[in-house]
């Protein structure tokens, strides 16, 4: 926080983007983008529900493609935001307010995006719903053994938390916003929005309450959901799966990827809305630190996960062969490749403080973290036992169109996010400089 | 100036009330919906080119079902009777009632009475007739008092659920074979059924266990 | 033809068409009544159809009522569409809903019958057995005959006479028949020929020596570009009663006419052999990998031009003087050493079989080599001689010596290596009447066309391969305004006859041995005698081994579509090919080393040239064949008869010379730019050292035993249940590597008895087959002589199923009685159980494979088995509806289910018997012996998932001294 930022300038910044945007044609530019993107995920919904899931690359034995990668995926990127809000809240870290707001709302689209995805890659989509528990007059249940069935709780529970969490941290300035609007369609706007929210002792009684608990309850969901998604490959009896290696390897993963487009979407921001002295550079200092961190562990998982098929031997062992040298080979140095050479430079502060290369070096990131998806899903399940079911994947234009769209939508509520509402946390701000 | 009335925060939490209600009835107008009769069809009677009545047929004259429906010991299909067994009775009675006009007609030119089918499950459940009724399900358990219908309706709900009531008990709806098709039990007390369908099971080796899978009804 | 749609030009149609028997499409019940608008319709789709509907018999009700069933795929729980029923008028005795009916009958390839007994729900052929009283089939089919089903209700097949390509009627050609007959009579038929495939059907030899005895100037030619074949091999004993078979690349195991036959009795021995009596050997050289081959313990790899060689060679050693024989190189001499050395091992038990595309003087060898070690050859098949083959008939016309000229049920436009030359010439003939299925390449060449009747539902009669003679009646009535192809010979020589009258005819005895031989299917006595066969002076075979670099073309049977007349069967069409896993192409055969020296990969476009001509196709690279020779598949390239018959593979006809239509010696290949993608199920087959196919040396050998793994799941079976209840039976499978030759049988007939829905080339090629039971193909050893192994891979029905794990929506769970279930309409597809299954024996529903079927092809869906719809996984039920069958059956007696009261498909069809299925709890039931044997083994036992179907370990060698 740097010296001379008083209150007045805080709300300021903050609180009147949406009313004064200051760089409107920059964002009316992404946002067209954008847009066109998830015109292309509706179509490509629209041809999926009138030809079926054939319009994919799947086959057998790749029953599954992209989407059950994207869906590890976009998950995954969604854990850093809950990750910085709720655990980095609970540890007293006062840096995470310049970042919480727009790392929670991050967190929201990503699980919007990851969520919707295994629902259209079932082959009938229309009975979803047979996934939940509820009484019907067919008299069955769903299968409780099935780490599908828990996905499907896990992703609806991190949802529901998730939105709760971001909701509840963005009243108060909702309420300031609303005080400061001059148009009438604003105060409306943010008045509905803040719930009559007046600033009463009371309010930031019950407001702190709420805002604990739901951060105690969301936390161990940032370790909990992924670990579930991971059972997804594990509970399968397949080599390069089969290993107990993946509920950590996988949150590890998560975090890192998460914590690549935190950084992304600050610099953006930073730039963007003229932040500079919100986002400052101990932030992203700060950022990249996390994102070195979790990246080493997560380098970590790659050589236990190499360890674990030298010692099992046999099929494990020609899994790891077949990701070091096999046809989807480009996958495993890819995301080698991106994951983790960039990421060295991350140990100097110099490297770590100038936006461009932070920005470059997390892009990287993220590239690699879906590489790293890829590989764990196509090439354990193009070559698993018997090598008269070997068949290659190849994603077709939907595969693409699909996943596109999706980014198209994901950058489609951010965008909108920073237009109309409060994108950093002003008021932990001033509680923070009034500690002092 | 003011935007939001001190009533606002109540009309809000009104409103949000309002919301989770609004959740909640959806899910219980759906849950209604899959029971109501609309979707069972039970209860609808359907109009048949010949307005053929049970109530007179099966009550009134005591024709036997099998007098008409034959397979339905011997194979899955109960069976509809071909015309010429609705003429063994009416080459001589009612000749010339127009409402068995249709009738007449399909045997002259050899064409096939049309029934819009009233008893009728998913393709994909393999439903065996002869099964049943060799062990004693009377035809009453499932099409219903078929001797009071003027025109017939579908007297239960072939959902899985109706299915799987009998199928996870028998025991209370056995009754002796030889009777099945007789349609009023209301002389069996409760006991009498639990008693008389035990002895049965036992009678019979059915494993209740088994008879809940999968594989029991679907191919 | 008026315009489609247009009622009064559809009404004049029809009553020009007269009281002819119609063709009954219905996509809806309603449409079963011809109202005016279906009957436009169909004008509209069928102009050749359009005509006075058939009068509804009871059959064709029951016909709707089950297709509405089988038309049916999978909702959900809404409010489902009321449906219409439609009783029967008259009802007799014993027909009733779901009626089930088998009648013996047969159907004919090559010439050959194959006794069936078809079974017939509601009226509608829905499944081909074979016929277990008879002989020739002891209840077991080859992959053609499962697939001969389809064929009845091929879409593509003519509904009606064509004249120049436009409708016409039968009266209209019965008046054009009358004229010829007259005609003949008066000028003693000189100017007509009769063009027939190969006939055996003695009603037919009757016809056509009746036709030849009235009209002496006449002239038969016959057509027959399969004849002579490596796998026609005539007066050969039963195969049940050799300990050692040496084949000279013959194929007697390979698919063709007499593939069950051979199959059979080779397995018979086999299984004894296993038993530990006496020995069964294979020894085979040939220039290209076969079903034979691969099977042998010793295969040497020899070009076609050396066969004469090593006949002579092994005519020395046994003492049969041959003057002096050429040279041999290592190889050859030791394989003749074993070869020689096996059959005096078993003097009586030994047989060599010479390929019959070597010629006469081989043959003739070949027979005395028999004689010599104590075979008689068994009694051959009665071949008659017509009085010249197609290029005698190309002669004549061109001569100008034939004016009418009626092709019967054969297609030498397409299948003869001057095609073009002869429909050309054809056109040159003032009278040319075809008569076939389709209205195909020699249909579009000829002045008319009459559709004949499928021999499942016509009248006629067969000869098989044991010699005996089968009966032929019709399973349905026919669909379509056809005539069997006896009343087709009868309309010219008599008109209009019944199709049953003819047969009866050619039959002795009283009403009451024609019944009984009706229900048997087949006759034992001998048939009124054909006409005494003249002997013919065949031309000496021999491929003139060239100079130089020039290649060696063989050719054979396409595996699948055989000489053409199933490429419009899309079962067989998208069946693998046994050796190459292809699927709807063939493609130019190479070996790894021709491949290596030109610089071809897979799929490279290469042209095939010699002296005749050449052609162009992909190549395929085939460990196991010779360095020197190039193997092309006939029957592809088809240029008419249908939709599916089109646009698949090339055609090899061209290149035959016809001196020596199975091999030649003065080809040239040359690599061309460009490739062609090519549907391959199997694209990795090498064994890697793994344990997937497991083998012993001796019969009584146990393999080595794997100490069982913990697992988390419940013990199976279950134990007993409560009130007394008898405990639920445990199914198994067994599979016998050792007797599996890989033929497809068991893949065809699940496909026909599951409702397995066809997906076409794109599809496949992109992984998505639908066979709920493919046959693995290994290879160890080097590429250029490797070790060939068949694995057919079934659902496991794991103990310990991942895949039950995997649901989250209770769609494939496991029943009391070790069945894996795949619930269909609870499936919402995640594929998770795809994904764990270690055996990717599950298939899932893409695209929409099944609702835009044509209506012929959902009239021969099983009505027992549910149609998967878009998005469902599916997979092998061990044919649940055939337990349940037995299960019902057996409760309503208060009797548990008998074993052998429940055989698969796959296992009813199988030649050699290698899959056997029952109940494991009883110990003496045939499964549980098979489990029971040290030979049996779990496939991906690591994966711990306790497989309810087992493999048996594969034997080396054959057992003798000498054995391995």
């Amino acid at each position: 926080m740097s010296r001379n930022a008083t209150y007045r300038r805080v709300t300021r910044e903050v609180v009147t983007i949406p009313t004064r945007f200051p760089a409107p044609r920059m964002w009316w530019a992404m946002f067209a983008v954008s847009l066109a993107l998830f015109g292309l995920l509706v179509l490509s919904v629209i041809v999926l529900f009138i030809k079926g899931p054939g319009i994919w690359g799947n086959n057998i034995p790749v029953a599954w493609g992209f989407p059950i990668c994207n869906y590890i995926w976009w998950i995954g990127i969604g854990h850093a935001g809950t990750l910085i809000s709720a655990m980095l809240l609970l540890l007293n870290q006062s840096w995470r307010n310049s970042l919480n707001r727009f790392a929670e709302a991050m967190t929201l689209f990503a699980l919007t995006c990851g969520g919707l995805y295994p629902i259209l890659h079932l082959g009938r989509p229309w009975y979803f719903y047979w996934m939940a528990p509820y009484p019907n007059t067919m008299d069955v249940w769903p299968q409780f053994k099935s780490p599908l069935t828990w996905d499907f709780f896990a992703v609806l529970t991190y949802l529901l938390v998730s939105l709760l969490f971001w909701y509840i941290g963005i009243v108060p300035d909702l309420a300031s916003a609303r005080d400061r609007a001059r148009k009438r369609r604003w105060q409306v706007f943010f008045g509905v929005l803040a719930l009559g929210w007046r600033g009463q002792g009371r309010h930031w009684l019950r407001w702190k309450q709420a805002y604990t608990i739901t951060a105690a309850i969301a936390v161990p969901l940032v370790v909990s959901v992924h670990s579930e998604i991971s059972m997804l490959f594990a509970a399968g009896p397949i080599p390069g799966w089969n290993s107990t290696v993946f509920p950590a390897y996988f949150v590890l993963g998560a975090a890192f990827s998460g914590f690549a487009v935190v950084t992304i979407i600050a610099v953006v921001l930073r730039h963007m809305l003229k932040l500079e002295d919100l986002v400052t550079e101990r932030h992203l200092d700060l950022l990249g630190r996390m994102t070195l961190a979790t990246g080493m562990m997560t380098a970590y998982g790659y050589v236990m996960e190499a360890f674990d098929a030298l010692y099992a031997g046999g099929y494990e062992l020609d899994t790891l062969q077949d990701r070091y040298g096999g046809y989807y080979a480009w996958s495993y140095w890819g995301a080698l490749l991106f994951n983790f050479v960039p990421l060295q430079l991350l140990w100097w502060r110099r490297w770590r403080v100038s936006p461009i290369p932070v920005f470059l070096i997390a892009l990287s990131v993220v590239v690699g973290m879906w590489m790293e998806r890829f590989m764990l899903l196509v090439t354990t399940l193009y070559r698993d036992w018997l090598d008269s079911s070997v068949n290659l994947y190849h994603p077709t234009f939907w595969d693409w169109s699909l996943f596109i769209g999706f980014i198209g939508l994901f950058c489609c509520e951010l965008l909108l996010f920073v237009r109309f509402l409060p994108v950093i946390s002003a008021f932990e701000i001033k509680e923070d400089l009034a500690d002092g | 100036m003011q935007i939001f009335s001190p009533s606002a925060d109540t009309w809000l939490r009104a409103g949000i009330a309002a919301l989770v209600v609004a959740v909640f009835a959806a899910g219980l107008v759906a849950a209604g919906y899959a029971d109501s009769t609309y979707a069972t069809q039970v209860g609808w009677a359907k109009d048949q080119d010949v307005p053929f009545s049970h109530r007179h047929h099966a009550g009134e004259l005591g024709i036997d079902c099998r007098y008409c429906h034959a397979t339905v010991e011997t194979s899955a299909d109960a069976g509809l009777p071909a015309t010429h067994v609705c003429m063994t009775c009416h080459s001589q009675l009612w000749t010339g009632a127009p409402m068995l006009a249709p009738v007449r007609a399909s045997l002259a030119q050899h064409r096939p009475l049309r029934w819009h089918r009233v008893a009728q499950v998913p393709d994909y459940v393999y439903f065996n007739h002869s099964i049943h009724v060799q062990r004693g399900v009377p035809c009453v358990e499932c099409h219903g008092r078929v001797d009071t219908m003027p025109l017939t309706w579908r007297a239960k709900p072939f959902q899985m659920q109706f299915c799987l009531d009998c199928h996870r008990d028998p025991a209370k709806h056995l009754r002796p074979p030889e009777q099945v098709t007789r349609m009023d039990w209301a002389s069996w007390s409760p006991q009498m059924r639990q008693t008389y369908g035990s002895a049965a099971l036992r009678r019979y080796h059915i494993d209740t266990g088994k008879l809940d899978n999968c594989e029991i009804c679907h191919r | 033809m008026s315009a489609p749609g247009d009622p009064a030009g559809v009404d004049a149609a029809l009553r020009r068409l007269g009281a002819s028997q119609g063709r009954q499409y219905w996509r809806s019940l309603e449409e079963l009544f011809e109202t005016a608008e279906f009957r436009r319709r169909i004008a509209a789709e069928f102009p050749a159809l359009a005509r006075m509907p058939t009068d509804i018999d009871r059959r064709s009700f029951f016909q709707c009522l089950a297709a509405a069933v089988a038309l049916a795929g999978l909702d959900g729980c809404e409010r489902r569409a009321d449906e219409d029923a439609y009783p029967l008028i008259l009802a007799d005795r014993d027909s009733r809903p779901g009626m089930v009916r088998h009648y013996a009958t047969a159907w004919e390839l090559d010439g050959v019958g194959q006794p069936v007994v078809g079974t017939c729900r509601d009226g509608r052929p829905i499944k081909l057995e074979g016929n277990p009283d008879h002989p020739a089939s002891g209840g077991r089919t080859d992959a053609f005959t499962q697939a001969a089903l389809l064929g009845l209700y091929d879409p593509a097949r003519s509904g009606g006479p064509l004249r120049d390509g436009a409708p016409a009627t039968w009266d209209g050609f019965g008046a054009v028949a009358l004229a010829a007959r007259e005609r003949f009579d008066a000028s003693g038929g000189t100017g007509f020929a009769l063009l027939t495939g190969p006939v055996q059907s003695p009603t037919l030899l009757r016809q056509i020596a009746g036709m030849r005895a009235r009209w002496p100037g006449m002239a038969w030619h016959v057509h027959a570009p399969m004849a002579e074949g490596p796998a026609t091999l005539d007066g050969m004993p039963p195969l049940d009663t050799i300990d050692v078979l040496v084949c000279l690349d013959a194929d007697p195991l390979g698919n063709g006419p007499l593939q069950t036959w051979h199959a059979q009795g080779w397995s018979a021995r086999r299984r004894a052999f296993q038993q530990g009596d006496g020995a069964a050997r294979l020894l085979v050289a040939e220039p290209t990998p076969t079903l034979t081959g691969v099977t042998a313990e010793a295969r040497l790899i020899a070009p076609h031009s050396r066969i004469a060689a090593l006949a002579a060679a092994l005519g020395a050693r046994l003492g049969v003087a041959e003057g002096a024989s050429q040279p041999l190189d290592s190889k050859e001499r030791a394989w003749i050493e074993q070869a020689t050395d096996a059959l005096q091992a078993s003097r009586g038990g030994g047989l060599l079989c010479v390929g019959p595309q070597h010629g006469p003087e081989l043959q003739m060898l070949g027979s005395r080599i028999n004689a010599a070690l104590g075979q008689q050859a068994g009694a051959p098949r009665s071949h008659p001689q017509p009085w010249g083959d197609l290029a005698a008939l190309h002669r004549a016309i061109g001569q100008g010596g034939v004016h009418t000229l009626l092709i019967l049920d054969s297609n030498p436009c397409y299948a003869s290596p001057d095609a073009a030359g002869l429909a050309a010439a054809l056109k040159r003939v003032p009278l040319t009447i075809h008569a076939g299925l389709h209205h195909d390449e020699t249909g579009q060449a000829c002045r008319w066309h009459l559709p004949i009747a499928h021999l499942l539902e016509s009248w006629s009669d067969v000869q098989c391969a044991d010699g005996s003679a089968g009966l032929v009646q019709p399973l349905v009535r026919p669909f379509l305004d056809v005539r069997t192809r006896h009343q087709v010979l009868a309309l010219l020589t008599d008109g209009e006859v019944p199709a049953r009258d003819l047969v009866r005819q050619t039959w002795p005895g009283d009403e009451v041995q024609w019944q009984s031989r009706l229900l048997k299917g087949f006759v034992a006595e001998a048939p009124i005698p054909p006409a005494k066969p003249t002997a013919s002076a065949a031309a000496p075979r021999s491929a003139a081994p060239q100079p130089g670099d020039a290649l060696e073309i063989v050719f054979r049977p396409d595996p699948t579509v055989h000489d053409g007349a199933f490429a419009s069967n899309p079962w067989l069409q998208e069946m693998p090919k046994p050796l190459t896993k292809l699927t709807w192409d063939n493609a130019v055969h190479i070996a790894p080393a021709l491949a290596e020296e030109l610089g071809i990969a897979n799929e490279d476009l290469v042209e095939v040239s010699a002296a005749g001509g050449s052609i162009v196709g992909p190549a395929w690279i085939v460990p196991g064949q010779h360095a020197r020779t190039v193997l092309l598949h006939l029957g592809y390239g088809r240029r008419a008869g249908g939709p599916v018959a089109l646009g698949s593979g090339f055609d090899a006809y061209p290149l035959r010379s016809p001196s020596s239509p199975w091999a030649r010696g003065d080809g040239k290949l040359r690599k061309l730019s460009g490739t062609r993608a090519l549907a391959c199920t199997q694209t990795h087959w090498a064994l890697g050292g793994h344990d997937w196919i497991r083998t012993v040396e001796e019969p009584g050998e146990a393999l080595p035993r794997k100490e069982e793994q913990k697992s988390f799941f419940p013990p199976q079976p279950k134990e007993k249940p409560e009130n007394g209840a008898s405990p639920p039976p445990a199914w198994g499978m067994a599979i016998d590597l050792d007797l599996c030759i890989g033929c497809n049988a068991c893949a065809v007939a699940c496909v026909a008895e599951n409702n397995v829905p066809m997906v076409g080339r794109e599809q496949v090629a992109k992984g998505r087959e639908m066979h709920w039971l493919r046959i693995d193909r290994y290879y160890e050893g080097t590429p250029e002589e490797p070790r060939q192994s068949f694995q057919p891979v079934p659902c496991m029905h794991c103990e310990d199923a991942p895949c039950e794990t995997g649901c989250p929506v209770n769609a494939t769970v496991h029943s009391p009685d070790g069945l894996n279930l795949q619930v269909y309409n609870r499936c919402i597809g995640t594929r998770t159980c795809s994904a764990y299954c270690p055996y990717k024996v599950r298939r899932f529903n893409w695209l929409d494979y099944t609702r835009e079927a044509a209506p012929a092809l959902v009239a021969q869906r099983n009505p027992d088995v549910t149609v998967r719809d878009r998005g469902v996984m599916e997979k092998c039920t061990y044919c649940i509806q055939r337990i349940a069958e037995a299960r019902i059956a057996a409760d309503k007696e208060g009797r548990p289910i008998a074993d052998g009261e429940v055989v698969t498909a796959c296992q009813q069809a199988c030649p050699t018997q290698a899959i056997v299925f029952g109940d494991l709890t009883q110990a003496d039931s045939a499964v549980a012996k098979r489990k029971a044997s040290g030979r049996d083994y779990a496939l991906l036992e690591d994966a711990n998932t306790r497989p309810r179907t087992t493999y048996g370990a594969k034997i080396e060698g054959g057992g003798s001294e000498s054995a391995g």
